[in-house]
């Protein structure tokens, strides 16, 4: 279980948007050397850690790396805020702007593969003791996903108001 | 680690502020926990450590009242927790 603080760990705040320096920086996001692979890593050793110490290091630092995953978010967005489509295209970032940028579909997708693989497990699982928790956390990914419904129905809603990507008639004519 | 006193670097209690107060002592205690994860029998560090927690309940309840912490620390009479700015927008830094 976690809870999310409403603050980064660490201030960011950037002056000067610089696509070459998002598209350099980007990798510590998800790269395999980044903080999400970090993170996941960490808080993955813990289960057959034998010492008490080392298990709550790798929590705790495995925790602390989803808050660099939140500041290196903040340093790419901020650097990459003010860009109009011309300035990004023909950069490195152009691709990870045509990844992330276009609106909840994709975050919503996700939830559905994740629920799948629940799917997939509950079918290969007979230890009831598993199954249990398992279901719970696919019941959760078909609330995300209610959710995320929720959230493509206020981003359609606010679809006509200016700056918003996602099919936003001023932009794909 | 022997008797360390947190020395508040920032002050101030606008909501930006309050972030920076707060952003500085959950430092300080981040770096204990992490020191206490692998020391954790050390009396000192400890001691350090519960006059951060003490010290950080004040900044809290301060700064809750201006934008929660957590979804737990809304205390507004309005649901202030999806208001901006947000964590990572400059705004809040
Ligand atoms: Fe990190």
């Amino acid at each position: 279980m976690w809870t999310y603080d409403r603050k980064l760990q660490y201030p960011v705040k950037i002056k000067t948007p610089n696509h070459n320096l998002a598209s350099i920086i980007i990798s510590q996001l998800g790269g395999p050397d980044g903080e999400l692979a970090a993170s996941m890593r960490y808080l993955n050793q813990r289960y057959s850690m034998p010492y008490g110490e080392v298990t709550g290091i790798l929590t705790d630092v495995g925790t602390e790396e989803l808050a660099h995953l939140e500041m290196v978010g903040a340093i790419l967005y901020q650097l990459t805020r003010d860009l109009s489509p011309d300035e990004i295209a023909g950069t490195p970032f152009a691709t990870y702007f045509v990844d992330h940028t276009v609106g909840v579909y994709p975050v919503s997708a996700s939830g559905q593969k994740a629920r799948v693989t629940y799917d997939n497990i509950i079918r290969l699982c007979d230890d009831p003791d598993v199954l249990d928790p398992i279901r719970y956390l696919r019941e959760r990914e078909i609330v995300h996903y209610q959710r995320f419904g929720d959230a493509l129905r206020i981003a359609t809603d606010h679809m006509n108001e200016k700056n918003f990507y996602a099919i936003n008639p001023s932009y794909d004519q | 680690m022997t008797n360390r006193r947190f020395a508040p670097a920032f002050s101030g209690n606008d909501q930006a502020s309050l972030t920076r107060r707060l952003q500085a002592i959950d430092f300080a205690i981040q770096d204990t926990v992490l020191y206490l994860d692998a020391y954790p029998d050390d009396a000192d560090a400890l001691d350090y450590y519960r006059s951060l927690i003490e010290a950080r309940a004040g900044l809290l309840a301060a700064r809750s009242k201006e934008m929660p912490l957590t979804v737990y620390d809304n205390t507004g009479t309005d649901w202030d927790w999806v208001k901006a700015p947000w964590p990572w927008q400059p705004e809040a830094n």
